[in-house]
């Protein structure tokens, strides 16, 4: 089946919540409402159309007005897959500090959603509720905070350890010498967020041109 | 040695033993068994057989920090790693070598803005003797590195008073510098 026919038959399994199919990425994607996540991806995954055995991969990506979950799934014996996207809208003012969006884990469907979550979890701040064992997985334990989302301040020291380009070296450092001056937060009215790439795909940003599913991006035909 | 390191007037019969000090640690050099990224595999080349480093003494890594003379860091030192670097270093016994190894190493390399957990350079925990850049170096340019540490090592002043010690050594690229200013 091609994605279409997935996201139809999906739309017609009685799971509520199904959004309409956007085709407008080269993955075609269906996004999903929050409450109705868990039941979607167990449809993927029992039916035996569908057939989603495997979960590839498990992903966050912060945008300005939601946290969006991305769910990769692919079935080896049917040879299709689907990307589910799930949107944690973003209230209003909320930054990393006081802001981490919750969505049902799904380490109970596949067993690779497990570490997959705590990824997301430690870089970007993503809460699954009903997660086994949801601790940082790359960053020490003791870290602070969630280094990929846009409004992280960069540490200048782990651990005794210096993490900043001017630091003085260890061996440097003198008792009683003065400490470097502590880093300033992040200024107010810094955009959190980059005006798009003119190497994006969006259309949006490639001028209006929309981009064809299947199709490839400009000058890399014959590379997908 | 302990008490008479750099005790002795830097006469002819003190630098002859130095020289024969010096001329026995640089041939020998023993490396740590340590490998921290995708330089380790060039690292592991070079101890192998298409580039043998034994055939300057240094083809024996040990495999705890207490019988080495060398560690060569090779690859990114993060804020996890950096702990370990250092406790190894100082387990290490006098006198001990560090060569940086690759980008990452020299200095943060491709980590060096946004690196948030990188430590830029592992010369910010602990002193480095050479720096050998590249991402990763060519085997050669490892190689390169561990003879300008046996040149350095067999310069140095063990039993004499500490002179102008690798002076001689860092003159020649200070002078290979345009402008020839020290440290530019």
């Amino acid at each position: 089946m091609n994605e279409a026919t997935l996201h139809a038959r999906l739309a017609a399994s009685g799971v509520g919540g199904i959004g309409a199919l956007d085709t407008s990425a080269k993955d075609p994607f269906v996004v999903v409402e929050k409450d109705a996540l868990l039941a979607a991806l167990a449809f993927l995954r029992d039916d035996p159309q569908c057939r989603m055995e495997m979960l590839h991969n498990v992903t966050a990506v912060e945008r300005p007005e939601a946290m969006e979950v991305v769910y990769h799934l692919c079935s080896l014996a049917h040879h299709h897959s689907l990307t589910v996207k799930v949107r944690l809208p973003r209230p209003e003012g909320g930054t990393h500090q006081n802001w981490i969006p919750e969505v049902p884990s799904a380490a109970g469907l596949w067993a690779a959603a497990d570490w997959h979550e705590r990824e997301q979890w430690d870089l970007l701040g993503v809460r699954f509720t009903g997660h086994p064992d949801l601790r940082r997985i790359l960053l020490p334990a003791e870290w602070i905070g969630h280094p990929l989302r846009k409004d992280y301040v960069y540490p200048t020291e782990h651990g005794g350890m210096p993490l900043e380009l001017d630091a003085v070296p260890l061996y440097e450092r003198r008792e009683g010498a003065p400490l470097p001056e502590p880093k300033p937060p992040r200024e107010a009215g810094t955009p959190l967020f980059q005006p798009p790439s003119p190497f994006s795909t969006r259309p949006a940003a490639a001028g209006g041109k929309t981009v064809e599913p299947g199709q490839d991006r400009p000058g890399n035909e014959g590379h997908s | 040695m302990g008490v008479l390191n750099n005790a002795l007037p830097d006469v002819a019969p003190v630098k002859a033993v130095d020289g024969l000090i010096g001329w026995g640690r640089g041939s020998s050099i023993w490396p740590m068994t340590f490998g921290i990224a995708c330089c380790a595999i060039e690292m592991m080349a070079v101890y192998a057989a298409t580039f043998d480093l034994d055939r300057f003494g240094a083809g024996v890594p040990r495999a705890t920090p207490r019988q080495s003379d060398l560690i060569i860091v090779p690859g990114t030192v993060n804020a996890k790693m950096a702990v370990r670097v250092k406790r190894l270093y100082d387990q290490m016994a006098e006198p001990r070598y560090v060569i940086a190894m690759g980008a990452c190493v020299c200095g943060g390399g491709p980590y060096v803005k946004w690196g948030y957990n990188t430590v830029k350079g592992v010369h910010k925990i602990i002193p480095v003797d050479i720096f050998v850049p590249g991402c990763p170096p060519r085997p050669e340019a490892l190689m390169d590195g561990i003879l300008k540490l046996k040149e350095k090592i067999s310069r140095e002043a063990v039993f004499a008073r500490r002179a102008a010690t690798g002076a001689e050594m860092d003159g020649r690229y200070v002078q290979a510098r345009p402008g020839g200013g020290a440290g530019a």
